[in-house]
């Protein structure tokens, strides 16, 4: 019977689609997270009796004809490129995008990552580097001396050191954007790498047409929607549910078709 | 004399096609733009297996199409930009696979690394002249209720909504796809309107469905008992006779 193996598919489906939500759930409070969406697709069909088939020697044909699915499968999961909203922390090095684009982050490996997460530190060489002490590219060093730090809108970081009133312009953060935003894979640790799907990426001045704005002191909240979620999953349960009642169901009527006696 | 064994064995065959399909939209309860479908069932005039002389004969059960029900899914908002809706019953979204025209009504498009506007699966999404290809650094795609594209205010395209004069021409070919299998052609939609930002759920009706699955499982069983009253019956008479 193949309702059994149709059912079964509806049920994978809506696992997926809890770990899915539950992830999203776990990072709720994950800075510059982004939330992410299964998308389900149909199973390839049987064409049990073919439309536009002959059903006659007299030419008529089959209007509809009988097509049975096979199921459901995840078509893709994900991720909405949602702005989050900004969340003022005061940290000093903090620094929110609001809107399109993404920093640089050098990996230990050579390789660049991009990330929204702006909750940025210093190293010991005054350096600016994420929480896990990758550099941010291009290179920021803030001197040693500096009394106070500014990030302007457009990326300038220009610091006030000891004894002068008049700010310096110690470096320009970038911002990097791509066609096909979706395409990221994400690595943990709120970096995600460029890949085929995603496109090169560009990269432009903060505040330019196609980049946000940076904010300084706020940092981006994740764009999950508690609500949305904890819906969701109750549909997700209910969908699991009713797909293990379609296996009851055809299990019984083999068993019914098993007892007819000989 | 085996007339009401082939009777209840037709039944018995068009209700686990019947099984399989409810299994499918209940397992699509959850598909973006899935239709969903029901099993046509027909009067088939027999001949009786023996005696002809005695009319009417017998009817049998035969299935002899699939209805699919092209009505409007609620509509889900995701927040994605590239995610689109359309709001109109039998409208589509024109796709081309490589394999030819497809049709579609799941929206969740995505932008390929050359900035064409494609569905998850990759086949290209039809606009007024051919594929649709959109420069990110132009500012965000904007999409207006009949179709049109613009960034920053310019328009840079139109996506095609179509739809057909016969629905039962299209066939499901998986992947939320559809294919035209006749000859008619896809004329344009004027009326269904593309709603940025959304997706079309399934219209799968989950009670109508679980009580489509408790009407199917009570006649299998009742059909069983048929066959197998019909089984003792033919017993009976074999051993009575014998006995004479």
């Amino acid at each position: 019977m193949r309702a059994l193996r149709t059912a079964a598919s509806g049920m994978a489906a809506q696992q997926l689609n809890v770990e899915v939500i539950s992830n999203n759930i776990a990072n709720m409070n994950t800075v510059g997270f982004k939330r992410q969406r299964a998308e389900f697709q149909d199973l390839l069909y049987q064409n049990v009796e073919r439309m536009g088939a002959q059903s006659s020697s007299q030419g008529t044909v089959v209007p509809t004809g009988i097509q049975i699915g096979a199921g459901v499968k995840a078509g893709s999961v994900y991720r909405i490129t949602e702005q989050g909203s900004p969340n003022e922390t005061g940290g000093r090095y903090d620094v929110a995008i609001d809107g399109r684009g993404y920093f640089q982050i050098l990996l230990p490996s050579g390789e660049t990552a991009f990330t929204r997460a702006g909750n940025f530190a210093l190293n010991g060489e005054g350096q600016l580097v994420t929480d896990d002490g990758y550099a941010v590219q291009p290179n920021i060093s803030i001197p040693q001396d500096a009394v106070d730090v500014t990030i302007s809108k457009s990326g300038q970081v220009q610091v006030i050191t000891a004894g002068t009133t008049e700010p310096s312009i110690v470096g320009q953060l970038e911002l990097a954007s791509f066609f096909n935003e979706a395409g990221l894979e994400a690595i943990g640790d709120n970096l995600l790498m460029e890949t085929a799907a995603s496109g090169a990426a560009n990269v432009g001045t903060p505040g330019d047409v196609g980049f946000g704005q940076l904010r300084h002191h706020y940092t981006e909240a994740s764009n999950v929607d508690a609500v949305a979620e904890i819906s969701a999953l109750i549909i997700a349960q209910r969908a699991y549910e009713m797909n293990s009642k379609v296996i009851t169901t055809a299990d019984q009527m083999l068993s019914v078709s098993a007892q007819v006696k000989s | 004399m085996e007339n009401a064994a082939y009777v209840g064995l037709s039944r018995q065959m068009t209700l686990r096609r019947e099984l399989d399909i409810v299994a499918n939209n209940i397992a699509n309860a959850d598909t973006t733009g899935f239709k969903v479908e029901q099993l046509l069932l027909g009067e088939e005039i027999g001949e009786r297996a023996r005696n002809a002389f005695i009319r009417p004969g017998v009817s049998f059960v035969l299935d002899n199409g699939i209805g699919r029900d092209y009505g409007q899914g609620g509509l889900e908002q995701t927040g994605r930009n590239l995610d689109f809706a359309i709001e109109g019953e039998g409208a589509f979204f024109k796709l081309n696979d490589g394999a030819g025209e497809a049709y579609t009504r799941d929206g969740a498009f995505t932008l390929d690394p050359e900035g064409r506007l494609t569905t998850g699966g990759g086949a290209a999404v039809q606009g007024d002249g051919g594929e649709i290809i959109l420069d990110r650094s132009l500012g965000e795609p904007a999409v207006a209720p009949d179709g049109t594209i613009s960034q920053s205010g310019n328009p840079v395209g139109r996506i095609s909504i179509v739809r057909f004069d016969a629905l039962a021409a299209l066939e499901k070919g998986g992947d939320g796809l559809y294919r035209n299998a006749s000859n008619a052609s896809a004329i344009e939609a004027t009326d269904a309107r593309v709603r940025q930002g959304m997706l079309e759920g399934s219209n799968v009706n989950p009670i109508l469905e679980i009580t489509n699955l408790i009407e199917i499982q009570r006649a299998y069983e009742s059909v069983t008992r048929m066959i197998e009253g019909t089984n003792d019956l033919s017993r009976r008479a074999v051993e009575r006779l014998g006995r004479a």
